[in-house]
């Protein structure tokens, strides 16, 4: 009786192996061997690493150098703005060249320099997560800069060199919540050893917001606020400071970005933007501004897999 | 008794060579290699992936593949993540398949060289297509070389090519696929 039990059972087995091994179909064949899971970055977060003020959380490609020039207009309206200037469009309040390079797909070194205060800067930006579609939800950067103001002084202004260096130390927080929308979120720490204001405090603690909305496929709004005031900063200062706030328009044309963005901060680099911006939105402060990128890849693949050719 | 043993014997032993043989019939490649040419006057690019995997059921001859669209790789980073992020848009449509059968039949224990045609649907950028693919099959040892070049046109998988781009793009891309596949071992 056993036996014959067993025998029974040993069928079945092998007939439920056979229906299985009938049954498998391509697709789930293919399931089992299951290589999407390698490809699971979620990538392009932002369209350029930088948005109106802040860096974003993207880093340059390895052995891509991008060359980014940026310029401030003055004041549409107020006491400077009006007619006179054309709107602010006679006036550069401030100027950057700069140029970002990929050591690795995660780690961009940069140099530039800005019209205001003469300012030479130097920086390092290290993703340190990447967004995944299955587990990260985000991404974070963090971004040291070093710089140095290098125009003559005022009066005994710089007693020696350390006063002309300012230094931030930035991790910058990012989301892509859909192909459309990105936000950021960016702490920052900024280290002066001098100020303009002695009121004002040496050291800034701020926190940024941004956002991207891709409009269309080539086509973003983009908006950044930065929170300097009641936070670190005292509340009474001898000329008003103002919170900055870019609103701008970035279009991607594949290599290029250009940025047509609205703004009250005069500089352009974060080490003179968030220790000095005063004008506001409110007095006819705002002005025109644009930035323009444009990528060089570097160092060519040698794989003639990949080899492409513009002629 | 005895008669009864020898007939569930029979009965197992037909058994196991069915499930056996099933799984004989069934073939996977990993890391095919797959090819894309974009030409135009102005600008040749080339991309390549060794990501793809495939999987022939012998019976009826069915041929699936599959590639992640992120798995190509481009000379140039960016060019790379425009394709991905402008064009192929891969966070919502992440593979290209194929599934079809293999036409006509053939006999797979036997070396040699074939020429043949796969029959079934193409799905690029989340459209589908019902294509006819010719490609070569080569028989060795029991190891399947396949491979194949056919066109994907964009404007038919609905991969928008705008004007406003620096970098030119073709409007019919050429595709070139080439792998082996084994036998599944259980």
């Amino acid at each position: 009786m056993k036996k014959s039990k067993l025998i029974v059972y040993l069928i079945l087995l092998t007939l439920i192996l056979a229906l299985r091994a009938a049954a498998q179909n391509t697709d789930s064949l293919l399931n089992t061997l299951n290589s999407s899971m390698k490809f699971n970055k979620v990538e392009a977060t932002f369209k350029s690493p930088r948005l109106v003020l802040s860096q974003s959380t993207e880093t340059q490609k390895k052995h891509d150098l991008d060359l980014v020039i940026t310029h401030r207009f003055g004041d549409i309206g107020g006491n400077f703005g009006s007619s006179h200037t054309l709107y602010g469009l006679d006036v550069a309040t401030d100027l950057y060249i700069g140029f970002d390079y990929g050591i690795t797909n995660n780690l961009t070194v940069g140099i530039g320099r800005s019209k205001h205060d003469e300012l030479y800067n130097l920086f390092i930006k290290h993703k340190i997560l990447q967004q995944t579609n299955d587990g990260i939800p985000l991404n974070i950067t963090l971004l040291l800069q070093g710089a140095v103001a290098t125009r003559t002084p005022f009066a005994n202004e710089f007693i020696s060199f350390n006063h002309r260096t300012s230094y931030l130390i930035q991790p910058i927080i990012s989301r892509k919540f859909s192909e459309r929308l990105s936000l950021q979120a960016i702490p920052s720490y900024l280290i002066r050893y001098m100020t303009t204001d002695i009121l004002d405090s040496k050291n800034l603690f701020t926190i940024g917001f941004a956002g991207r909305f891709k409009i269309t496929k080539r086509l973003s709004f983009i908006v950044d606020y930065t929170l300097i005031n009641g936070l670190s900063r005292p509340t009474r200062l001898s000329v008003a400071q103002y919170n900055p706030l870019g609103v701008g328009l970035e279009i991607e044309t594949g290599g290029h970005v250009f940025s047509l963005n609205f703004i009250n901060a005069e500089y352009i680099n974060e080490n003179n933007f968030l220790t000095d911006t005063k004008k506001s939105w409110k007095n006819g402060g705002v002005r025109f501004g644009f930035s323009i990128s444009r990528n060089f890849s570097l160092f060519k693949s040698k794989n003639p897999d990949i080899k492409s050719t513009i002629y | 008794m005895t008669l009864v043993k020898i007939k569930t014997i029979a009965l197992l032993g037909l058994m196991l060579g069915i499930s056996y043989l099933s799984y004989a019939q069934t073939y996977i490649g990993k890391g095919l290699k797959v090819s894309l040419f974009s030409s135009t006057p102005i600008e040749d690019i080339r991309a390549s992936s060794n990501a793809a995997n495939a999987v022939m059921l012998l019976p009826k001859q069915e041929l699936n593949i599959q590639i992640p669209i992120k798995s190509f790789e481009f000379e140039k980073k960016l060019m790379q993540e425009h394709f991905n992020e402008n064009y192929m848009e891969s966070d919502k449509y992440p593979i290209a398949k194929f599934k079809g059968s293999i036409e006509p039949l053939i006999d797979w224990t036997k070396d040699g060289d074939y020429t043949v045609s796969a029959k079934g649907i193409l799905s690029v950028h989340g459209v589908d297509v019902a294509r006819t693919i010719a490609g070569k099959i080569n028989i060795k040892n029991g190891v399947i070389s396949i491979s194949s070049n056919f066109d994907v046109t964009c404007a038919v998988h609905h991969i928008e090519i705008p004007k406003l781009v620096f970098t030119k793009i073709a409007e019919i891309i050429k595709v070139s696929f080439q792998g082996t596949l084994s036998p599944l071992k259980k």
